[in-house]
């Protein structure tokens, strides 16, 4: 006795109007009532329900220490959740094909070949078009998603601006960032040059950073702020963030720089805006700009 | 020529042949040429060359950093010493020598090179016959990943003792670096060395490759780059991760010279071994096997080759110029000098990207090509899995700067590139399509090499959907640079790509060793290793989703209790390792004789008789039919027919 699936027995089913519906209606009909493919749909759509708590569950180790703690994190987050939704439907379906093909389609063991052949399924060419537009389509969905939320990431990190075109008004910050083997030193030349071993950022005020290394390649990278930049030797690169929640975050090199490059991390303070001017008041540094 | 030196004749399959004259014993010189000589050649060419860059370079001296000259300078004369002492030992130069004194190889000489009669011994030398390289491809392909693999083991052991340094920062630094490299060398010859040069010129009908002497010379330059890179880690070790980062590896210890020569090396054996299969799958094919005839494997591989062959240039040349910066103070990447880092990151990452297709494209294909023996049906949709290669061909070439978004180098680059990294999930979707296809309704022989299958797809969905976070450039913002980066290559290099080769081994076992593999020891190894996979890089992924940065050796507690889990994962990943590595070995020394086709296949490469004989073929054959010609009529496919014919009559003619 075998597991393959047998052909329906009954007579194929009488249309009521024949004349009115278009045979490849039919098809889809006829198609839905063979048992592997109830199977298949049943599967997919068991598993996309047991998969879908997934696209929650990945943001809980990305939230495990505060984030998000501004827009961009924010943003990232969202798109995070976003392409696992999208992921879900895709992953299901290969999923269910692998699983029941695993449990009734298997159907010889040992050293004998098999004497029987399966169906000759060379091409089908609803199934093949189906996959190319909607893998197409999907694609095209995640390209325009990216596109939009990068567009919108690089102007909450004021990725645009160029160092000499920063404001300098009271309202924004700038800071130089300086990476070394194997410490950060943050500079803040609107405040006498204070400079900090622990970046202080004032809430709700945008930061501008400029960012450059003194010897190898390393990567600024403000984790729950979803800040990250290489500094690079010989070159000065831009970022920025707007923090919108008070805390301790964490700040990490995320580029081997050499034998310390795991010990070279530091904190993030986010403070309100008054505290920052104290904080920077008490290291020596009034506001001059 | 002229006609007085044409004395004599060979007959070859039949035809007598006009040949050139014999100079002594078929094989000349290289018949007391073999692995021995060519390590007494290269050792001691390496210790010639050392004491004479030591007597050369004056005493003391020392560079503009201050570090001492001498040790770079020794270090690279012995490297480059070895290099060519081990190329003229082994007999990579008398072909060529031969050829400028206008001694043309005998019938009888070329026999001998191919290993005729020799035995064992045929396993140790410069032999041309691709089933020999084959065969040597295979074992140096363990050894390295062997190497790679204790690597790993002693990498984990250190991520997970969370509470102490088990090895010095330089030491764990060194590990990382050269697990990576070992890794990425093992897997581009996983499949490529192995199974397509034993495989696919009997497949294709071949009696050898286009060039056998250079798939030899290959398959040796990959022993001498291997053994570069083992000196590394008596050298001080590469110290900077498998991407070795300029200008932090101009820091480094005179290790990186060794990696640079195991890179040069390399590539040279990459580009030649690209060249020779594409020429054999080109020019070599059966009469009658027109390209809609041609195994899909066949494909892949040309595929993979192309691409090896475009993108190695790139890395060679960024290593040559690191070289140069070192030994010769050019600056082609020293920022202080007026170089860039951003130029070494470019052409890193040239290779960088399509190598890791180079790596994929052949373990697919090898299921393609078992899939259809184990499910009795054709492949699905033969087209798209031509069009899912050449796609991801054409692409591969242009989605480099993905590595680079979070350099600063072009954020305005990062939209186009964004782009291309996306549409190549379309390309790889029709190969994914194409397993699904093959299996639809597909009657599942369960056999080891089979089932290998659902592992592979089962990783690469993960690898791939994680993958299309991190094309993402928003996303990449977060997750650059972590364990999570770490976690989803792993899933695309080892879950599909090593399990991959693992299927693919273990469907040509019987062909390639004439031995039947232990396929119970084998599958309890595989599922072990499967299942340590799964917790190693879930754990990863949790890890590197909470922040934690990759290639560092102690780390904030938060990230503690998914190291422990990652870890325990590596070991029964380890543990797997070695049941299948000792189910292989022990079915290789003494497992049944394999019958010719234990699978039931119709390819061609399955109809000689193993052990197959030496130039594969008596008669050439001839191919009349298309590929996987399994199954039976789709009995569905005849009564939608009927169906349609009682709706619409008059339609179902002109569907």
């Amino acid at each position: 006795m075998t597991t393959m699936d047998t052909r329906p027995t009954g007579p194929p089913d009488e249309p009521e109007e024949p004349t009115n519906r278009p045979p490849s209606m039919h098809r889809v009909r006829n198609w839905l009532k063979r048992p592997y493919a109830k199977g298949i749909v049943g599967l997919t759509i068991l598993l996309g329900i047991l998969l879908l708590p997934v696209a929650w569950l990945i943001l809980i180790p990305m939230q495990a220490t505060g984030a998000p703690a501004s827009e961009i994190m924010e943003g990232i987050e969202q798109t995070v959740f976003v392409f696992t939704l999208v992921s879900v439907p895709i992953v299901a379906f290969v999923y269910a094909v692998l699983v029941y093909s695993l449990l009734k389609w298997r159907k010889y063991k040992g050293d004998q070949i098999p004497k029987d052949e399966s169906p000759a399924i060379r091409t089908n060419t609803v199934g093949v078009v189906l996959w190319t537009a909607m893998s197409s389509v999907l694609a095209f969905f995640l390209v325009v998603w990216g596109l939009i939320e990068l567009a919108q990431i690089t102007s909450n990190s004021y990725g645009t601006i160029s160092a000499d075109q920063q404001p300098g008004d009271e309202q924004s910050v700038i800071v130089n960032v300086t990476g070394q083997q194997w410490v950060w030193t943050f500079e803040y030349p609107q405040h006498d040059g204070v400079t900090t071993e622990v970046l202080y950022l004032p809430k709700d005020r945008p930061v501008y950073f400029n960012v450059t290394s003194k010897d190898v390649i390393h990567n600024f990278w403000l984790v729950e702020l979803g800040v990250k930049i290489d500094a690079n030797p010989g070159a000065i690169t831009q970022t920025g963030v707007t923090p919108n929640k008070l805390g301790s975050f964490n700040l990490r090199c995320a580029e081997l720089c050499g034998m310390h490059h795991a010990y070279m991390e530091t904190s993030v303070e986010v403070v309100e805006g008054e505290t920052f001017e104290s904080v920077m008041r008490e290291m020596g540094g009034g506001r001059t700009a | 020529m002229s006609t007085e030196t044409i004395t004599q004749t060979a007959t070859v399959f039949g035809d007598e042949v006009p040949q050139p004259k014999q100079y002594g014993k078929p094989g000349g010189i290289m018949r007391r040429l073999n692995m021995g000589t060519a390590l007494i050649g290269g050792i001691g060419l390496a210790a010639i060359a050392g004491f004479v860059a030591n007597a050369l370079v004056p005493a003391g001296a020392s560079t503009i950093t201050f570090a001492p000259v001498a040790p770079d300078i020794v270090y690279l004369a012995i490297l480059v010493g070895w290099t060519i002492g081990f190329s003229a030992g082994i007999g990579a130069f008398v072909g060529p020598i031969r050829w400028l004194f206008g001694r043309d190889l005998t019938h009888a000489d070329a026999e001998y090179m191919a290993g005729k009669d020799l035995g064992v011994k045929r396993y140790f030398k410069f032999t041309t016959d691709h089933k020999v390289v084959g065969v040597q491809y295979l074992v140096v392909f363990a050894f390295i990943l062997g190497f790679g693999g204790l690597l790993a083991m002693l990498i984990r052991t250190e991520l997970g003792v969370t509470w102490s340094e088990v090895f010095s920062p330089a030491f764990y630094n060194s590990m990382i670096g050269t697990h990576g490299i070992a890794m990425i060398i093992a897997m581009i010859i996983s499949v490529m060395g192995p199974i397509a040069n034993f495989i696919m010129p009997i497949m294709i009908g071949a009696r050898d490759m286009a060039f056998p002497r250079l798939n030899a010379l290959s398959l040796w330059l990959v022993v001498v780059a291997a053994l570069c890179l083992v000196s590394t880690l008596f050298t001080g070790g590469i110290q900077d991760g498998w991407s070795v980062y300029q200008p932090l590896a101009s820091q480094g210890p005179p290790a990186m010279l060794g990696y640079q020569m195991t890179i040069i090396v390399f590539a040279i054996s990459t580009g030649v071994a690209s060249v020779n299969l594409m020429v054999t799958a080109l020019t070599m094919r059966a009469k009658g096997m027109t390209w809609s005839r041609t195994p899909i494997f066949v494909y892949g591989i040309f595929g993979a080759a192309l691409m090896g062959l475009y993108a190695f240039p790139f890395f060679q040349y960024s290593q040559i110029m690191a070289l140069t910066d070192r030994i010769w103070n050019t600056s082609f990447f020293n920022p202080l000098q007026g170089g860039s880092v951003w130029l070494y990151e470019n052409l890193f990452w040239l290779l960088g990207h399509p190598e890791v297709y180079v790596i994929i494209i052949p373990g697919t294909v090898v299921l393609f090509e078992l899939m259809p023996v184990f499910m009795r049906k054709p492949l699905f949709s033969f087209n798209f899995a031509v069009a899912g290669i050449v796609g991801v061909v054409a692409l591969s070439g242009l989605v480099w700067a993905h590595h680079m978004y979070m350099t600063g180098w072009a954020p305005a680059a990062n939209y186009p590139f964004m782009l291309s990294t996306e549409m190549i999930s379309i390309p790889v979707g029709f190969l994914v399509l194409v397993v699904i296809g093959t299996m639809w309704r597909g009657l599942v022989w369960t056999r080891l090499p089979i089932m290998a299958v659902y592992a592979v797809i089962f990783n690469k969905m993960i690898g791939g959907v994680t993958g299309i976070y991190l094309s993402d450039v928003p996303v990449d913002q977060y997750m650059h640079g972590t364990m999570f980066v770490v976690a989803h290559f792993h899933y695309m290099l080892m879950g599909a790509g090593l399990f991959g080769a693992m299927a693919g081994l273990a469907f040509y076992f019987p062909k390639m060793t004439g031995r039947v593999l232990d396929e119970r020891t084998a599958s309890i190894g595989f599922w072990t290793a499967f299942t340590g996979f799964q917790i190693t890089f879930m754990a990863m992924f949790v890890a590197g989703l909470q922040g934690m940065p990759r290639r560092v050796l102690q780390f904030d507690s938060l990230f503690n209790a998914p190291n422990w889990i990652s870890t325990i994962g590596a070991y029964i990943i380890g543990l797997g390792m070695l049941i299948f590595a000792g189910a292989v070995v022990s079915s290789w020394i003494s497992g049944d004789k394999a019958p010719s086709n234990p699978f039931g296949s119709k390819s061609l490469e399955w109809q000689t008789p193993t052990p197959v004989p030496l130039e594969n073929f008596a008669v050439l054959p001839v191919v009349t039919e298309k590929p996987y010609n399994y199954g039976v009529p789709d009995p569905y496919e005849k009564e939608l027919q009927e169906v349609d014919q009682d709706l619409h009559p008059e339609e179902v003619g002109t569907r």
